[in-house]
């Protein structure tokens, strides 16, 4: 009886920082799961007047990618709100193009060059500082983190993306839905610029929010996704069944999650990130992808030429978009669309905060 | 090319004859290996690399014994390759006629997209998705043949031209998205119906190697094959009407690998644009590493079979092991090479040659 009393009393002590960590994971998760808010990400200004005699120019990682073509149209919607020309360079993933982007912007005549949707500045350089020389400011949309990264000095500006909370909402809610057992396997391309920040944020969150949690983490280049990912992922659930959770850091690696899941006979679930429209699909109509954490693109898209409007208007710059987080289940998947696209269920407020940010009637 | 058909008898006679040459042909290789000093010969050279695989499975065992004994991991490692069975299968008939055919894995990735466009967003049902994915690769098969026979171009150089077109029509097709709900009959028919714990999936491609393995040992379309592979001219000299040898081989390919994509589409229920291209390498890996088994020095399908299934065995235990995913391509890589270069030592290191 003494025993049982202190083996309760042992738990009572090591249970109540596991229980902190559960209820403020379900905090972060019941805030994610509102619709979006705007919030201004600075002063309101006349953009239609700064913005008249300027012009800008798009370079997108590929057009190829419907996540890269999604932000661009965000782009083109914000200079017709605006009224300035703006180009959308088509590319297909080569360097040569996003060379020859760059070249077309400076000879035309363009003032500002945005990078977007992971195009890695750093690949470029030579190009934008003789850009930089030839008077046209260069920024980076959706590429770095907004708090553990940032542009390096010879970038003009970039706007980044709070990948520290989508980590947290990643892990925070594999948290809540096994009371604090995760058992999960993390996946990521360590060569992409926002893994880092991801799997620190889904791994960091885990350690220090569950104390019963344990974690393994497997590093898959995009490339090697469909001929490693689903053996790496299969073989680990066969060599220890009890995965609960797969958190890919992007949720395009699911395609080759779920087949694995299945092989393997296991009953993880996929939990991940981008809000990517075949994945909610895949949500919708299975039962393997649990949840997804998305933004709107046409969002990004508008505040990323909000940041390039401050930036060419000389106004305080903005670093850190305002495209919130936002948490798709089963319960609101359906509000996505179906077929799901990248720009619906987030609701519209953004259009109008930017409008009225901006002075347009 | 026109060839007058000889008469039946003179044409049986001058295939038995051919056989003949070949015959003499792989005991001067095995004297020339002898050359060499290759001392594991024989059944040894024929069953080597079952020995690897037990090799590879008890060296990896002693680290991992729970996992590597499990019968589970086996079931599950044989399911989830059906799709590089058959794309490595869909290799080596082109190869056995003397043809590289790099688009193979662009007809893959096409037959997987096409069958999702199709089904998800046009509303087709899947046995008829299925039908036009392969004749979609039947017709690839015969672009394939029309510019290698009929322009005389090098099989590396068309195929690698009609495999990045193919690859153009899968981004047009799939307007650059990755399509999902792709209907779970087909989910059903390759990885959720299981038969002694492994996904039937396997089963079709145990089934293809057997018929594949029986054309080429048993039939004398499968001599015939042999005959173009080793050589063309003397072929054609023998009455072998060398030109649609080599255009079926092609149209083969392309449809098997058409099938690969069924498979790769049945495996997620999802088709993407571009990771079957990924698949390229392991398939031309195990072709080789296979053309060093069973019959040492040809292409064969129980040797492609097994070296899959080598090689996958090896990623495994890889994983098991907890090594970094770059080791994989060291793998895989490192296993083209060594796999090239042991069969060249099987055919006395004479120059390949297409």
């Amino acid at each position: 009886m003494k025993y049982m009393t202190t083996a309760a009393a042992a738990a009572l002590l090591l249970g109540a920082p596991a229980h902190a960590g559960i209820d403020e994971a379900r905090a972060l998760i019941a805030q994610y799961s509102q619709l979006p808010t705007f919030e201004a990400p600075g002063p309101a200004f006349d953009a239609k007047a700064c913005m008249a005699d300027k012009k800008m120019f798009v370079i997108p990682l590929t057009n190829a990618n419907p996540f890269n073509a999604a932000i661009s149209q965000g782009f083109v919607d914000a200079a017709e709100i605006v009224g300035f020309e703006l180009r959308d360079w088509e590319t297909q993933l080569d360097p040569a193009g996003w060379i020859q982007g760059i070249n077309t912007a400076v000879a035309e005549g363009f003032d500002l060059i945005d990078l977007q949707g992971g195009l890695p500045p750093e690949f470029l350089q030579p190009q934008i500082l003789e850009a930089q020389a030839a008077g046209v400011k260069v920024t980076a949309t959706h590429n770095w983190d907004a708090t553990t990264q940032g542009a390096p000095d010879w970038m003009d500006g970039a706007a980044n993306t709070d990948y520290v909370t989508v980590g947290q909402i990643i892990a925070a809610w594999a948290i809540v839905q096994t009371e604090g057992k995760v058992n999960a396997l993390v996946l990521g391309p360590d060569e992409i610029t926002p893994t880092a920040p991801l799997r620190d944020s889904i791994l960091g969150y885990l350690a220090e929010h569950c104390p019963d949690c344990t974690t393994k983490y497997i590093n898959v280049p995009v490339n090697d996704w469909a001929t490693q990912g689903q053996p790496a992922v299969q073989n680990a659930l066969l060599a220890d069944p009890s995965i609960n959770y797969v958190l890919p850091v992007y949720d395009s690696m699911s395609q080759f999650i779920v087949p694995a899941i299945q092989i393997a006979g296991s009953s993880a679930k996929i939990v991940s990130y981008n809000g990517t429209p075949f994945v909610l699909d895949m949500m919708r109509d299975g039962d393997i992808v649990e949840m997804n954490v998305g933004e709107s693109l046409g969002w990004v898209g508008m505040a990323g030429t909000d940041a390039n409007m401050r930036l060419l208007c000389g106004l305080d710059p903005v670093t850190k978009l305002n495209t919130p987080a936002f948490i798709f289940t089963d319960e609101n998947v359906a509000s996505a669309g179906v077929p799901a696209t990248f720009n619906d269920g987030y609701g519209d407020v953004h259009i109008e905060g930017f409008k009225a940010l901006w002075g347009i009637d | 090319m026109t060839e007058t058909p000889p008469s039946s008898e003179a044409y049986e006679a001058r295939i038995a004859a051919l056989e003949a040459k070949l015959a003499a042909l792989e005991a001067s290789v095995g004297d020339a290996t002898a050359r060499v000093e290759w001392d594991w010969k024989g059944w040894a050279e024929r069953y080597g690399l079952i020995l690897a695989w037990i090799a590879i499975i008890l060296v990896l065992g002693a680290f991992k014994p729970v996992q590597m004994f499990a019968w589970n991991s086996y079931a599950s490692m044989l399911g989830s390759n059906a799709m590089v069975v058959v794309l490595t299968l869909a290799l080596i008939i082109p190869l056995t006629t003397g043809d590289f055919d790099l688009s193979v894995a662009s007809v893959m990735g096409l037959s997987s997209m096409l069958i999702a466009v199709l089904n998800v967003k046009l509303g087709y049902p899947i046995g008829s998705a299925i039908l036009i994915a392969l004749l979609a690769g039947a017709v690839v098969g015969a672009v394939n043949a029309f510019f290698i026979l009929y322009f005389g171009v090098f099989s590396l150089i068309v195929t690698l031209g009609t495999g990045y077109f193919v690859n153009g029509l899968i981004l047009w097709v799939s307007n650059s998205g990755t399509i999902a709900g792709v209907s779970m009959d087909l989910v059903r028919a390759v990885i959720l119906t299981r038969f002694l714990g492994i996904p039937v999936g396997f089963y079709y491609a145990l089934i293809l190697t057997g018929v594949i393995w029986y054309v080429f040992q048993f039939t004398a379309l499968g001599r015939r094959m042999l005959f173009v592979g080793r050589g063309r001219e003397v072929a054609r000299l023998s009455g072998v009407n060398v030109t649609r040898v080599r255009a079926g081989a092609l149209i083969a390919s392309s449809v098997m690998a058409a099938f690969a994509g069924v498979l790769y589409t049945g495996m997620r229920g999802v088709a993407d644009p571009s990771s079957a291209l990924a698949f390229l390498l392991p398939a031309f890996a195990a072709a080789f590493l296979g053309s060093t088994a069973i019959y040492p020095g040809r292409f064969n399908a129980p040797g492609a079979f097994l070296a899959v299934f080598v090689l996958s065995t090896g990623v495994m235990g890889l994983n098991f092991l907890g090594v970094d995913s770059f080791v994989q391509n060291l793998f895989y890589g490192g296993g083209l090479v060594v796999a090239v270069a042991i069969s060249q030592l099987i055919r006395g290191r004479k120059p390949m040659d297409g």
